[in-house]
């Protein structure tokens, strides 16, 4: 059993259209003049990496991109983009735009190189018949190990099966969330209040405040 | 379809990104090459949680537990507090934004230097 995308030509095409697009969008949103334009491209480059997600059965994460980058930041930053007229030379790029660029492709440059230099596990090494069934979702809690409930396959003939992407993922990450992540999760809501109240101290305009 | 793969395209938006934040003078498109970076490291984050193999679910001596079942989804969790944490850094570096236009009247990085020397 495997999720609506796995590795085959369709989701391996789909991925590198929407590379195609999430990166062509990003060089656009860099070298554009016209700001407006930088974020109309950036809301692309966010569209495909929404896309990259959701062919990585990332449905829940690639949700969230949309709602987030797609429908929030973007519009956050057209609207700052608008609200600031003085657009006169917006696009311009400072003079050391060389040295950013050897920057970025010496970055580049290494990052491919240690990709293709480091021995990767793969998902697919995953042989035990319970962890396959896990990851695939056709297990059945079989008893506990401390506080955790220990899982085993349905169907006992599922050895010699290769593991593959973890499929419906969604449904995993509210119980990981309030387990295994609860102090970080607490304390993002903290992190929330606090830049919410802090946005709208910055903002403030004293005079304004003070005469009323 | 690839780790290496993903990799590239994960290590070429966060370089594009870096190349906008460095080259960039108006503040508000260096927020936006920042966005990108944010998305390289989740591209990358969320390809390793797809393609490679959590250590828990190779070492099968104890059983497997549904807790091991979800450390495959580490680099989605890391993705959903990055998420979180770079929306709010948005808001909170747009205000600032907004705060320095109206002291300076410019968007200009370099004009941020009132406290330079």
């Amino acid at each position: 059993m495997s999720g609506a995308f796995d590795s085959g030509p369709i989701a391996t095409l789909a991925f590198f259209l929407a590379s195609a697009l999430t990166i062509v969008s990003a060089i656009i949103v860099v070298t554009q003049r016209d700001l407006v334009r930088a974020v109309v491209a950036l809301a692309m480059s966010f569209v495909g990496v929404a896309a990259i997600y959701f062919i990585f059965n990332a449905e829940f994460i690639g949700v969230v991109q949309l709602l987030v980058y797609v429908g929030a930041i973007s519009i956050l930053i057209a609207f700052a983009v608008m609200f600031i007229g003085d657009l006169a030379n917006a696009g311009t790029l400072s003079q050391n735009r060389m040295i950013s660029a050897v920057a970025g492709v010496l970055l580049l440059a290494s990052v491919i190189f240690v990709a293709y230099n480091t021995e990767w596990t793969s998902i697919e090494e995953v042989t035990d018949a319970d962890a396959v069934a896990g990851l695939a979702g056709t297990y059945e809690v079989s008893g506990t190990s401390g506080e955790n409930n220990l899982i085993s396959a349905v169907d006992g003939d599922a050895e010699g099966a290769r593991g593959g992407a973890l499929v419906d993922s969604s449904s995993h990450i509210g119980p990981a969330l309030i387990s295994d992540f609860i102090l970080p999760f607490e304390t993002l809501g903290l992190l929330l209040i606090a830049a919410l109240l802090g946005a709208l101290l910055v903002i403030r305009n004293r005079q304004e405040d003070d005469a009323a | 379809m690839t780790l290496e793969i993903v990799l590239v395209v994960a290590g070429a938006l966060f370089s594009i990104g870096l190349f906008g934040v460095l080259a960039r003078r108006n503040i508000i498109a260096v927020i936006m090459s920042l966005e990108l970076m944010f998305n390289g490291v989740l591209v990358a984050a969320i390809g390793f949680s797809r393609f490679t193999a959590p250590a828990a679910l190779m070492d099968t001596s104890g059983g497997i537990t549904e807790a091991a079942v979800r450390s495959a989804l580490t680099g989605h969790m890391f993705a959903v507090f990055v998420i979180s944490i770079a929306a709010a850094e948005t808001a909170l570096a747009l205000a600032l934004v907004f705060a320095f236009y109206r002291a300076q009247q410019s968007v200009e990085i370099t004009d941020a230097s009132a406290m330079k020397n």
